[in-house]
């Protein structure tokens, strides 16, 4: 089988971004002890694209992504996955773009326990009550390395395993937009680079889009551009990123 | 999504299994009833159609009014008219048949007793194919000396073909010759009625029917146009007398048993509910915290396109899982529970015929329907949580939980509980039993939803205690119980509702008991009270007492007592009658009105001051009346006499009552003695009675105590049967207990890290049971006090005339409640001080 086989049908069809943020503000609290969480972010993620967001800690990357993959409500700016603006769209409506367009890789706790890893990964189209392509499921579980795995519960396997599980989970729907939230801060460096390498090459061989949240710049030099956020405000960018450059960029920001 | 649903019941069995216990105890006790009664109902009609098979038609007076349960009331006829339907070409034989009261002396001397069944004589009727009686050994009685007993009293009381036996009647007791030992049918005896039975004229003088019977028993010919027999019967019967088929006979005998069955298993089932909505509340503790301790799973299927609709239908799915399996299971063991009374009956002496279990569809359908019914309808609330919780939840560090404002619990529980007292209040003055039943249930659901208001607090003064005494662990057990008010009082509802049934039932028993008999000094001035032993307070006894007493020496006075059902207005009423003569020294009867022992000689109806009040009556007024013998007549108002726990309502002489019922049979013979009462006394009395050893000669303050504790038997038993209530709410504080300590593994963990002794753990745990059961506890008999004091008084009219609230019994419910908390606690607290230390904190 061919990679070519699995470009995802929407990338072709629909030439605009994934997604992108316009104004999004967030607050959390009231009066004296308010936090803006997000201060006015506006963003824009393209198709068959690796982004990786990173800041300092509470600048508001998870909130981010969260307002962004319709889990949280923001305050006030508007959202679009696809031409679709998601504030117009009730708990129904969320619920079914959670599933059927995008993909979640979080830092821990992403699968059910009660659930053996196979299962894990047919969970969303089970949702939907779908059948999941038994030639993609096998492509992935043996790209990802845990066709071994996959009768084992989540207690059953180890921190980099669970991770590659949620991987597969996420792309086994073709999303449109695939999260990622510090998907590899529970890792060593060796299977962080071996989940990273996985993502890249979904991007460039299958032309997924990814928004990735990640404090290691390393694992942001495989995307293809960084966005840079502090106080819940974009402070900076880079395209075609290395370590190197990542680096710098976050003195120069520290200063 | 039902992969999920199903690998989340499979990974947490215990819980459910915990969970489950309370509906399979709930369901046993439904399909149970439902199996024995319909076994007994299949049985009594088989029995009954045995019995009836052959006699083709019965001839017997009209019933003038259906008494209590049902039983017609009938008047005697005459024997000529067996001779006239004789005749009647068609008829092959007709024999008259007469019963009345024979209660057998055993060989030891004493009085043969049933538990509550009547102790029958009979007329046996020597066309075998027509009776009922069927002889086992011996042969059948043929002389006035002749008696057969049935086979079940025979065997027990080690009865002989050829023995003496000594038989109590109407009249003066006798002895008989035993010549031979029956069947009632197929069975060894009739639900427990011992049977007597003598050659018809000696029956009509026993039973003092001589030249009358009570019935004629009719074999057709072979091969006769029955409906053709039946009008040629009719057309030679003097009015007021009726021929019936011997099918509507059967019919009648089987519809009197189902009706006294039908009270039987409505009680058992008032029973099964209560456990059963019991069971609800654990039910709903249960998944309450199953739900709080999957937030996070339920938000990750969230985030991952579990619609809210999904998430609500799988905690629902789980329920409806949950309450098949423990109804299928209840259902089974509902069946050996019915195996197993029916063996407790038999061993009672209630010997019944054999049949085989009867198991109805409609007893599967029930136990499934509510079984499974309210375990959903119990989960429907959490599920609804479930449904609450926002997907972020799966990603915050911290604990997202679905809040619910705690205002509009108020305002709901507030509505609910206020409603509940309304339909209570109503219910009971109309009255209306199910009305009474939704406004109790509403009251509790509305408390438990108050109840966590009070639950901080509460727990933080029921713990003090704890705390000093336990030092660290005590004080441990009591932040637990505070952690989370709305936990501790979910867990401890279940409970509150058992113990305030208890104490309904203690508070509403004492009052019963209190009014009963508080008062006896002051309704009767006789130094003795003669009532029968057996039968529940209600045995008969022989008309023939009341001279033997009154010939014993230092005698003064004497009363009998009769009481019996007529028609008052339109009402079926209970009518008293006394003997007017040296009334005073017998009966203290207070007038407001009119006169009381001259009235009653003559002949007038002497009514209380509250039937007065509520029917408008005054001395003088005359109202019309019913008696089953002699049909409508009038009675006039004599006098009006202060309420009087002993007497009823209606009060008339001894001579009138004699004169509308045909030989009644006395319920209690009152004696003056000119000394009081004295062991002498007694002892003389004693003497004089030996031939009627079936008599219970009492004191006043014997008769007291002797009733007091028949009001404590039955309030025991109805104590028995709500413990099954009380042990479900048990389980689900073990159940409760038990997530509790697999939610806090961790916790428990690091406690034990840091020096936590084994034992200080199992003390903790143990303190927290102790405060959550001492919650419910309290609220339970301040709640139960509340209902047993509105049930109480709603029946004042009924003679409940003192309200006792019982504080010592109360408080021994605490004791119990706070002891059953402990033992329900020692299998959490061993697992929690079982816990591994490292497993502990290592997992998550
Ligand atoms: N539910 C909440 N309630 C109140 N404040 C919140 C909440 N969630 C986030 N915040 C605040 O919003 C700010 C941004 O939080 P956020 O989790 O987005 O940071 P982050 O960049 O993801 O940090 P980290 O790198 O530590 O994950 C922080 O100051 C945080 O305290
Ligand atoms: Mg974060």
């Amino acid at each position: 089988m061919t990679v070519t086989d699995h470009v995802p049908p929407a990338a072709a069809a629909d030439p605009g971004p994934a997604a992108r943020a316009v104004d999004l503000v967030k607050t959390y609290g009231k009066g004296a002890t308010v936090v803006r969480a997000l201060d006015g972010v506006t963003a824009q993620f393209d198709r068959a694209s690796f982004t990786a967001i990173m800041g300092p800690s509470g600048s508001g990357k998870s909130t981010f992504v969260h307002c962004m993959a319709g889990l949280d409500v923001p305050t006030s700016g508007q959202v679009f996955v696809g031409q679709e603006a998601i504030d117009q769209l009730n708990d129904a409506g969320l619920t079914k773009l959670r599933r059927d367009r995008l993909g979640f890789v979080f830092q821990s706790f992403n699968l059910v326990p009660t659930l053996t890893a196979a299962e894990n990964i047919a969970l969303p189209a089970d949702l939907a009550g779908h059948k999941i392509d038994p030639a993609w499921f096998d492509f992935l579980v043996d790209q990802l390395g845990i066709r071994d795995r996959l009768t084992h519960r989540p207690t059953e396997l180890s921190g980099g395993q669970q991770q590659r599980v949620a991987c597969a989970r996420a792309l086994i729907g073709r999303p449109d937009l695939i999260f990622a939230d510090e998907p590899t801060g529970n890792l060593d460096s060796k299977s962080s680079g071996e989940l990273m390498a996985f993502l890249r090459r979904s991007v460039n061989e299958f032309g997924q889009s990814i928004v990735m949240v990640t404090h290691d710049p390393r694992g942001a030099a495989y995307a293809d551009r960084v966005i840079f956020l502090a106080d819940g405000k974009i402070v900076g960018g880079l395209t075609s990123p290395t370590a190197d450059s990542i680096l710098e960029q976050m003195k120069q920001l520290g200063n | 999504m039902w992969k999920a649903t199903l690998k989340g019941l499979l990974a947490h069995k215990l819980r459910l299994a915990l969970t489950a216990v309370a509906i399979v105890l709930g369901v046993m006790f439904v399909s149970g009833t439902f199996v024995l009664t319909d076994t007994l109902h299949s049985t009594f009609t088989t029995l009954f159609n045995g019995i009836y098979q052959h006699v083709d038609f019965e001839v017997r007076g009209k019933a003038a009014f259906s008494g209590p349960a049902g039983s017609a009331v009938r008047s005697p006829i005459d024997q000529s008219i067996a001779q006239a339907v004789r005749k009647i070409p068609g008829v092959a034989d007709a024999v008259g048949t007469v019963t009345g009261y024979a209660q057998l002396v055993a060989t030891n001397g004493k009085a043969v007793t049933t538990s509550g069944a009547p102790t029958i004589g009979l007329s046996f009727n020597p066309v075998s194919q027509m009776s009922s009686l069927h002889i086992k050994s011996g042969s059948p009685p043929t002389s006035p000396n002749d008696v057969v007993i049935d086979a079940g009293t025979a065997t027990k009381y080690h009865f002989h073909v050829g023995h003496k036996v000594h038989v109590l009647l109407l009249g003066p007791p006798r002895t008989f010759t035993l010549t031979g030992i029956v069947t009632f049918g197929t069975a060894n005896n009739l639900a427990g009625a011992t049977i007597a039975a003598f050659d018809l004229p000696t029956a009509q003088t026993l039973f003092d029917r001589v030249g009358r019977y009570d019935a004629i028993d009719i074999l057709a010919k072979p091969g006769v146009n029955t409906a053709q027999l039946q009008r040629a019967i009719a057309r030679v019967l003097p009015p007021k007398v009726e021929v019936v088929t011997g099918q509507t006979v059967a019919n009648e005998a089987t519809n009197s048993i189902n009706q006294a069955l039908g009270f039987f298993s409505t009680a058992l089932l008032v029973f099964a509910f209560i456990s059963l909505f019991v069971g609800g509340f654990t039910i709903f503790n249960t998944f309450s915290i199953i739900v709080g301790q999957r937030t996070r799973e339920l938000a990750l299927l969230r985030v991952l396109g579990a619609s809210r609709r999904q998430v609500f239908r799988s905690v629902l799915a789980e329920a409806t899982i949950v309450g098949l399996v423990a109804s299928v299971v209840g259902l089974g063991l509902g069946v050996l529970a019915a195996v197993g009374l029916r063996a407790l009956l038999s061993a009672l002496g209630i010997s019944l015929p054999s049949g085989s279990l009867v198991f109805e569809l409609r007893t599967v359908i029930v136990a499934l329907l509510v079984g499974v019914g309210v375990t959903v309808v119990s989960a429907i609330s959490p599920a609804r949580r479930a449904v609450r919780i926002p997907p972020v939840a799966a990603l915050s560090e911290h604990d997202v939980v679905a809040t619910e404002s705690s205002r509009r619990r108020i305002i709901v529980g507030s509505a609910i509980a206020v409603l509940g007292v309304i339909a209570l209040a109503l219910g009971l003055t109309k009255p209306a039993i199910a009305l009474v039943g939704v406004g109790a249930v509403a009251i509790f659901i509305g408390i438990g939803m108050l109840a966590p208001l009070v639950a901080r607090p509460m727990a933080s003064v029921i713990g003090l205690p704890l705390a000093g005494l336990l030092g660290i662990p005590g004080k441990l057990g009591r932040e637990n119980s505070m952690r989370s008010p709305r936990r501790t009082a979910q867990t401890a509802a279940a409970l509150l509702v058992g113990l305030a049934l208890v104490s309904t039932i203690s508070v509403f028993g004492a009052s019963v008991s209190r009014s009963a008999t508080g008062s006896i000094d002051q309704a009767i001035s006789a130094s003795y009270i003669i009532t029968a032993a057996g039968g529940g307070g209600q045995g008969q006894f022989s008309a023939s007492t009341a001279g033997a007493a009154a010939r014993v020496p230092g005698v003064t006075a004497i009363s009998t007592v009769y009481t019996g059902e007529f028609k008052f207005r339109k009402d079926l009423s209970q009518l008293t009658a006394v003997s007017p003569n040296r009334l005073a020294q017998t009966i203290i009867l207070r007038m407001q009105n009119g006169s009381g022992a001259p009235a009653l000689t003559a002949g007038r109806l002497l009514v209380d001051t509250t039937t007065a009040t509520s029917d408008h009556l005054v001395v003088g007024s005359t109202v019309p009346a019913k008696f089953a013998l002699t049909g409508n007549t009038h009675m006039q108002v004599g006098g009006i006499f202060k309420p009087n726990s002993l007497l009823g309502s209606f009060l008339v002489s001894d001579k009138y009552f004699l004169s509308h019922f045909d030989n009644p049979l006395p319920v209690a013979v009152l004696v003056r003695s000119a000394a009081g009462a004295t062991a002498a006394g007694k002892a003389a009395l004693n003497a004089g009675l030996r031939a009627y050893p079936n008599l219970k000669i009492q004191t006043q303050a014997e008769f007291k105590a002797s009733q007091q504790k028949m009001v404590n038997q039955l309030l025991g038993l109805v104590y028995v049967l709500l413990a099954l209530a009380v042990l479900i709410a048990l389980i689900g504080i073990v159940n409760t207990l038990m997530l509790s300590v697999f939610e806090r593994t961790h916790e428990i963990g690091l406690l034990r890290a840091v020096g936590m002794r084994r034992r200080q753990v199992r003390a903790m745990i143990r303190s927290e049971a102790v405060i959550l059961s001492v919650f419910g506890a309290i609220i339970g008999v301040v709640v139960g006090t509340g209902l047993g004091i509105a049930f109480a008084a709603s029946l004042k009219q009924q003679g409940i005339t003192d309200i006792v609230v019982p504080f010592s019994s109360l408080i021994v419910f605490l004791v119990i409640a706070a002891l059953l908390g402990l033992a329900a606690a020692s299998w959490p607290a061993r697992r929690a001080a079982k816990l591994d230390v490292l497993a502990a904190i290592a997992s998550q």
